[in-house]
């Protein structure tokens, strides 16, 4: 996987949710080495502000019969940059840099895996549970759990569906599916049918907790982390994130920004 | 294509092939930024600051973005000096480009050793004495912010090493000629400047600072006239070459500094803005070259008309 910049025309770029759009983009060099859990950095801004990349774990592949010819992106607006990308349009183009990082190990066609999703943390999971799915040849063996803060912000079920994966969905506010954490209905599942690997995104209280429960229960875990991040390709040190070895730091963009649990201190 | 003009620069005894070196903490080891940029091209690598012993570097959040620039607090984390020269070196003595080790030590001592230890290294072009690193509690900045501690400790670094010295300083200071003459009093062959200007973020919802360390470097954009105008003073005040640093994002920037006197630049921030804004600056420097009828890019250092 060699990382390669390309000017990305975007294809379309559709708000999907308040704040929440599906970006994609043509960019067939970065295509063809992005897999599950990697990410891109990406500059909306030209040479104006803001000055920095914004790193997005890619969605999934925009797939043609000739071969894979571009990445989507889903992401939420936060801030200025996110709110330049926003702003784009189809045909305008973006600056991309990727693929980056270190993805998913993909589980073994007979282990059974359960996916677990927090918000826009989703945007890595739907990719890997394709390839999950790809793999096994069908989505017998994985089982997913997506939750948000309320139902406009639950991301990522109808492809999950589309995979054959029926997703529990949890809401804080009860407005879709349960009301409670992602981690109660992931605790229950873990505890009932001890699966054989955990795979979770989403924010870092979220990640601790699952981390916790696959710990405890003695599965294999593997969570994808955010941070703040200048380069992305190891140069800038800026994304450290703890290990549980003291004084040992790890890096998002090269070490990750999929870790083993076990190996960071959430 | 652009073979007609001379990007040549003369750094004392080291000649670059063209004015465009990276930022130390920028670059990396090198390495990193070989998918996007032919690092044969370039006029020097600086690579990441090292120390004798590997360094962790501070606790996280490291970075955060402010207007036109960032602060950064990584705190030197490196992989020390061993294995510098064990594991990255080789990679960097294949390539035709002079690298310059970037060092910095919590005493005196440790830069003395530092710089012994290089003397004898095979592909190390020359030491980039790093006195200005805001982030790290001993050493770094207490040796750029005072002249006779800056002196003292350049001159121990000359005793030890025949390899071209150049000082980074800091623009943390009252009058940043004054640290720049007395380190070539003591033996500095070049000056590179500026590093970072302290500041800080907080973050007004939860009244806490954005970085973890409280305090780090602005980088960027944000920086450049500051970096200018050092530039400016201190290639007046002082007699060997000096080396411009400070929010360099493209060629335009890069003629500022020479003409403002320095003899080569460093590009930092910018490569994690677009990481071919080296390759980009060279390219850009030889254009204007055609552009103007000049022939080479020394006739543009220093010549600033005022």
């Amino acid at each position: 996987m060699r990382a390669c910049r390309q000017e990305a025309e975007i294809l379309w770029n559709r708000e999907i949710a308040p704040g929440r759009y599906r970006l994609g983009l043509e960019a067939p060099a970065i295509a063809a080495g992005a897999n599950p859990g990697c990410f891109v950095m990406v500059r909306a801004s030209g040479t104006g502000a803001p000055l920095l990349r914004r790193p997005f774990s890619v969605y999934g592949l925009i797939e043609e019969r000739s071969g894979a010819i571009g990445i989507e992106i889903l992401y939420r607006v936060v801030g200025p940059g996110t709110a330049r990308m926003a702003a784009c349009a189809g045909g305008d183009r973006l600056d991309v840099v990727g693929p980056l990082g270190r993805g998913f190990r993909l589980a073994e066609p007979s282990e059974r895996v359960v996916i677990a999703g927090g918000g826009i943390g989703v945007a890595p999971l739907v990719f890997l549970a394709r390839r999950l799915v790809r793999k096994r040849g069908g989505a017998e063996g994985v089982v997913a759990v997506v939750g948000a803060g309320c139902e406009n912000e639950v991301l990522g079920v109808d492809e999950f569906r589309a995979l054959g994966i029926e997703p529990v969905v949890t809401t804080d506010d009860g407005s879709c599916g349960l009301q409670c954490r992602v981690t109660d209905p992931l605790g229950g599942y873990i505890e009932r049918q001890c699966p054989d690997m955990v795979y979770a995104c989403g924010p870092t209280a979220m990640l601790r907790c699952v981390a916790q429960l696959a710990s405890k229960h003695r599965i294999a875990c593997q969570v994808s982390v955010e941070t703040m991040m200048a380069c992305g390709m190891g140069a800038c040190l800026g994304c450290a994130v703890e290990s549980t070895e003291p004084g040992v730091y790890l890096h998002a963009c090269t070490d990750g920004p999929v870790f083993d649990a076990g190996r960071l201190r959430l | 294509m652009r073979q007609d003009v001379d990007l040549r620069v003369d750094i004392g005894r080291l000649t670059l092939r063209n004015p465009v070196m990276t930022a130390s903490g920028t670059f990396g080891y090198g390495g990193e930024y070989a998918p996007f940029v032919d690092l044969d091209r370039l006029g020097a690598i600086v690579v990441k600051g090292l120390s004798l012993q590997p360094s962790a570097g501070n606790p996280p959040p490291r970075i955060v973005e402010t207007a036109c620039g960032m602060l950064n607090a990584i705190g030197l984390e490196n992989i020390g000096i061993e294995d510098f020269v064990r594991k990255r070196l080789p990679f960097l003595q294949r390539l035709q480009t002079p690298v310059i080790a970037n060092v910095y030590g919590k005493t005196v001592n440790e830069y003395e050793r530092l710089a012994a230890r290089i003397d004898g290294v095979d592909g190390i072009a020359a030491i980039e004495v790093n006195i200005s690193c805001p982030n790290v509690r001993a050493g770094g900045m207490a040796f750029g912010v005072d002249a006779a501690v800056a002196a003292d400790l350049v001159g121990a670094v000359r005793r030890r090493t025949a390899k071209p010295v150049t000082v980074k300083l800091s623009p943390n200071v009252t009058d940043i000629t004054a640290i720049a003459k007395a380190v070539v009093a003591a033996g500095a062959d070049s000056v590179s400047l500026i590093n970072t200007i302290t500041g800080m973020a907080i973050d007004v919802r939860k009244r806490r600072p954005r970085l973890a360390n409280i305090t780090g470097g602005l980088s960027g954009p944000a920086i450049k006239p500051v970096a200018l105008r050092m530039v400016w003073e201190v290639a007046r005040a002082v007699d060997v070459p000096v080396i411009g640093v400070g929010g360099i994002m493209n060629a335009e920037d890069a003629l500022e500094f020479l003409i403002a006197g320095a003899s080569a630049v460093q590009v930092g921030t910018a490569n994690f803005v677009n990481p071919a804004a080296t390759e980009e600056i060279i390219d850009g420097l030889s254009d204007y070259l055609l552009k103007f009828g000049m022939r080479s890019i020394r006739e543009i250092i220093g010549s600033l008309e005022t």
